[in-house]
């Protein structure tokens, strides 16, 4: 909580000709935390990134960094050092030299420069490397290189360019973890861009997802993921099952033809809205017991669980995901709990969406109102 | 269907290896022979030994490599600079067929023009008779022919430095500036030694050439610059000494063979410790 | 910075153009030299229209250079698809350093060698020595620039071609000449360059019957030279900067809008 702000967007716009990336952002990063910008490609993620790097420069709005305006300093001048999507090593050169270019250029004496070397590549666990010539190294290797020699130059903050992304699934998760242990231990700000939100949400304290130039909704990952503000993010974020639905009164939605009770109020009564459930959050019983009465279409196996899509009588696909088997052609019940519907409203802004939440949730529940409305993330454990 | 494939290579092979021989392997050769059978002597080695003993030839040996050396750096130098400017225009492509453009232009049509820009008469002369200086003979010196090779060689030294710097990473610059190199040092620490494989083959391609000017020595050098191309086609052409001509060629190609190996072989080596 | 390049940009473009646009400006003279400008008149334009000569070697050259860009173009696409097939390393380099041994050569030597081969073959000096002379300097060229084209080739569409049941005459018209076409082409128009800039070869294994626009202003520089020269010089220049542009504008409608909008964001 008395984390300090390390940099702020302030309506920050660009555009390209007729083509606007970003749409007047505003952000506001604390130090010593993971953010991650998560988006597809497109959306503007990286084109932010660039921007704080100083490879790109705004077209509207501030970017302020530790106080000061930065729109047009050059990007040598920022402490601010970016771990490349392709790597980007010098071929040229080896690994100790590649990590060695930020530290020789503020001509420090190569004593320091040996042990700074020696530091971030243990960090990295690529000791013994230094000699090695780039092409030598595995892609793993290659990107750790490249996270060593960016923290070598001692940034504020580390920008992080969809690294993982050509690496294969199993050591992508490894790399994750790493790159999470690096971070707690350095206390450094890390901004990570990706387009994968399994990775967003498994490493990050506070996410941003973007689409279309404009950041869609911000939070932790709980928040994101039980929480979507609209369409996108909610099927974006994980797997769901969306359907059109009507708030009929506080705690009462109407979806696929029947009522069903919810948590959420704050609507105009019979306010047409959007329902989310996730397909985890969906069980199979009998078709007496269930909320809903499907016919299971098909069936695949996941490793570990089940997928499944079923398909009620008003023809909706409803994707479900079970621990055992279901036979193709069964006819069953669907069952949820009301806490499991998600409800959205067409057109919320984020702001708007907040302050709902804070007004029943105030009113009606006695949980802890920070959790949504405060801007500053916990720390998410996930090891 | 591979016995087909097959056949076919073997034909590609035949064609192209019978082009080989006939019209490589077989005037290489024939030059080697001529450089040894001496008029009135038959096989002799004596050709060699005058070449190798004489004061005269041996300068100009000395003389070709050095001016060669000079024109490849004359050109480098403004050739470099420019490229770099060209790949950051936004119509690079178009400004690119400029560079090529003079290339279409014959080589002596170039040269004539210096004759006239160069001449008594000519425009830099009464140029500089108007600030005062008198008229001085600007043709028919080494400066001359060192700025008109330099000029014809200009695009040959361009265009594969341009295709060098066009193959670099721009994410590699960006890294550069991004870990904290200024303009200067990127390109003295990234960008320069990213782009020498297109310098080493813009040297070799100037370079080469720079050696058979002769030409450019009797028009505009005015035959004071006398370089080993200069030497080879006063003896085929003018005292008609095949023999000894030969003798100077031979000499040339191996001074070059030994250069490309030279240089070719350190290129291996790195590559394959790299692998 | 921004400064300085266009300062360098100007100063090579002017060093690069001047000595052609002093040829252009002269061919406008009415005088006889390259010495002061005595007014302005066509007449070297005329003197040019009515040298026959003069006009059948400029035929001569033109025809020699797209007939020997033509030939050394077949023949090298087969020699580059010869290095590429071969399998034996020993052979492969050994193709390979024949194919630049006349790359590297100077061009005195290429000259010399061919005039003594032409003589010992007992040919008559004259177009057939020179096309020949001109088919082999350009061969190299043209291997070099299709051999990268066929390593970068994807090899499975070879396979892909073949697996769908293509014979290898249809892999070759069908999948491996369309991809390196690029190649091909760039190999053609920079053996049109080389035959089309080159004097030295010529100049050795030429004999009296024949002569190009190169050897022609040799000879006629050293007895000084009549300003109809620099009349051809410049529709040779404004024929050349009209292909320049008519390649420029079609290699721009091929790229489309997509890329650009891609290098502008970059």
């Amino acid at each position: 909580m008395t984390a300090e702000k390390i940099l702020e967007f302030k309506q920050v716009a660009l555009a390209f000709g007729e083509t606007e990336v970003l749409k007047n952002i505003d952000l506001t990063l604390d130090s010593g935390q993971f953010y991650t910008l998560l988006g597809p490609s497109g959306s503007g993620k990286s084109t932010i990134l660039k921007l704080i790097s100083g490879q790109l420069q705004p077209s509207g709005g501030e970017v302020v960094f530790d106080g000061k305006v930065i729109n047009d300093q050059p990007a040598e001048k920022r402490r601010v050092n970016t771990v490349f999507q392709n790597y980007s090593l010098f071929p040229n050169m080896n690994v100790y030299d590649n990590v060695a270019f930020g530290p020789r250029l503020k001509k420090m004496s190569e004593t320091v420069i040996e042990e700074k070397v020696k530091e971030m590549l243990s960090l990295v666990k690529l000791s013994g490397y230094e000699n090695r010539e780039i092409n030598e190294l595995s892609g793993g290797q290659q990107q750790r290189v490249a996270i060593a020699r960016a923290l070598a130059n001692d940034p504020e903050l580390l920008l992080l360019d969809e690294p993982l992304s050509a690496l294969d699934y199993k050591l992508r998760k490894v790399l994750q973890t790493e790159l999470r242990t690096i971070q707690r231990r350095l206390g450094i700000t890390f901004v990570f861009v990706t387009h994968d939100q399994e990775e967003a949400l498994a490493m990050s304290d506070w996410i941003f997802v973007m689409n279309d130039g404009v950041i869609q909704q911000q939070g932790t990952p709980e928040d994101i993921y039980d929480e979507p503000v609209n369409h996108f993010v909610a099927d974006f974020i994980g797997e769901s099952n969306i359907v059109p639905g009507i708030m009929k009164d506080d705690y009462l939605v109407h979806f696929v033809g029947k009522d069903f009770e919810s948590v959420d109020a704050g609507m105009r009564p019979n306010e047409a809205v959007e329902v989310v459930l996730r397909p985890e959050d969906l069980d199979l019983t009998t078709p007496e017991e269930g909320k809903l009465s499907v016919t299971i279409k098909n069936q695949s196996f996941r490793g570990d669980y089940y997928e499944i899509m079923a398909q009620d009588d008003d023809l909706n696909l409803w994707q479900v995901q079970v621990t055992n088997p279901a036979e193709i052609g069964a006819r069953v019940g669907l069952t949820f709990d009301p806490e499991d519907i998600h409800i959205m409203r067409y057109n919320e802004s984020e702001e708007d969406f907040d302050a709902r939440l804070e007004a029943y949730e105030d009113d009606e529940t006695p949980t802890d109102p920070s959790d949504s409305a405060d801007k500053v993330p916990e720390v998410f454990d996930h090891e | 269907m591979n016995k087909t494939k097959k056949r076919f290579t073997e034909a590609y092979l035949g064609i192209y290896g019978l082009w080989l021989i006939a019209f490589v392997v077989a005037p290489l050769l024939l030059l080697v022979i001529q450089s040894v059978s001496v008029p009135g002597q038959g096989f002799s080695l004596s050709n060699y030994k005058e070449f190798f003993t004489s004061g005269p030839y041996l300068a100009m040996t000395v003389n070709s490599v050095w001016y060669a050396f000079l024109i490849t750096m004359v050109t480098l130098v403004i050739a470099y600079p420019l490229a770099l400017c060209l790949t950051k225009l936004k119509h690079r492509q178009f400004w690119l067929l400029l560079v090529i453009l003079p290339t279409w232009i014959n080589l002596l049509l170039k040269t004539y023009a210096f004759i006239g820009l160069l001449g008594k008469g000519g425009l830099l002369n009464s140029g500089l008779e108007h600030l005062g200086f008198g008229p001085t003979q600007l043709l028919f010196t080494n400066g001359a022919f060192l700025l008109v090779a330099a000029y014809i060689e200009l695009p040959f030294m361009v265009l594969p430095i341009y295709n060098a710097l066009l193959d670099i990473d721009p994410l590699l610059p960006a890294a550069s500036r991004d870990l904290g190199a200024s303009a200067g040092q990127t390109l003295k620490k990234v960008i320069w030694p990213l782009s020498l494989p297109g310098v080493k083959t813009g040297v070799q391609t100037v370079f080469i050439p720079s050696l058979s000017l002769f030409m450019i020595t009797r028009l505009i050098g005015g035959n004071k610059v006398i370089t080993l191309g200069t030497a080879i086609e006063e003896h085929f052409l003018v005292t008609q000494n095949w023999s000894f001509g030969s003798t100077i060629g031979v000499v040339l190609i191996i001074a070059m063979g030994l250069t490309m190996a030279l240089t070719g072989e350190k290129k291996k080596k790195k590559k394959g410790g790299r692998r | 910075m921004k400064i300085i390049e266009r300062t360098w940009l100007t100063f090579a473009f002017f060093l690069l153009y001047a000595p052609i646009l002093f040829l252009v400006v002269y061919s406008f003279n009415s005088g006889e030299a390259m010495q002061g400008f005595d007014g302005f008149s066509f007449v070297h334009y005329q003197e040019l229209w009515q040298d026959t000569r003069l006009l059948q070697i400029v035929l001569n050259t033109l025809i020699l250079a797209l007939a020997s860009s033509l030939i050394a173009t077949v023949v090298g696409t087969i020699g580059a698809l010869a290095i590429f097939r071969t399998q034996r390393k020993l052979l492969k380099e050994t193709l390979l350093g024949l194919n630049n041994v006349l790359l590297v050569s100077p061009d005195v030597i290429i000259g010399a060698a061919f005039l003594i081969l032409m003589t010992a073959l007992g040919l008559k000096l004259g177009f057939v020595t020179v096309l020949l002379a001109h088919v082999a300097f350009s061969i190299p060229i043209v291997v070099l620039m299709v051999l990268p084209k066929l390593q970068e080739m994807n090899r499975d569409l070879v396979l892909a071609a073949q697996d769908l049941g293509a014979t290898p005459t249809e892999v070759l018209t069908k999948v491996t000449l369309p991809v390196i076409s690029p190649g091909i082409l760039a190999g053609f128009f920079m053996a049109l360059t080389y035959s089309l800039d080159d004097f030295a070869v010529t100049f050795f294994v030429t004999g009296n019957g024949f002569s190009t626009l190169a050897v022609e202003v040799y000879s006629r520089a050293r007895q000084g030279v009549s300003l109809e020269i620099n009349a051809l010089s410049t529709i040779m220049l404004f024929v050349a900067f009209i292909m320049v542009l008519f390649y420029y504008g079609y290699s721009q409608k091929q790229k489309g809008k997509k890329t650009k909008l891609k290098e502008k964001v970059k």
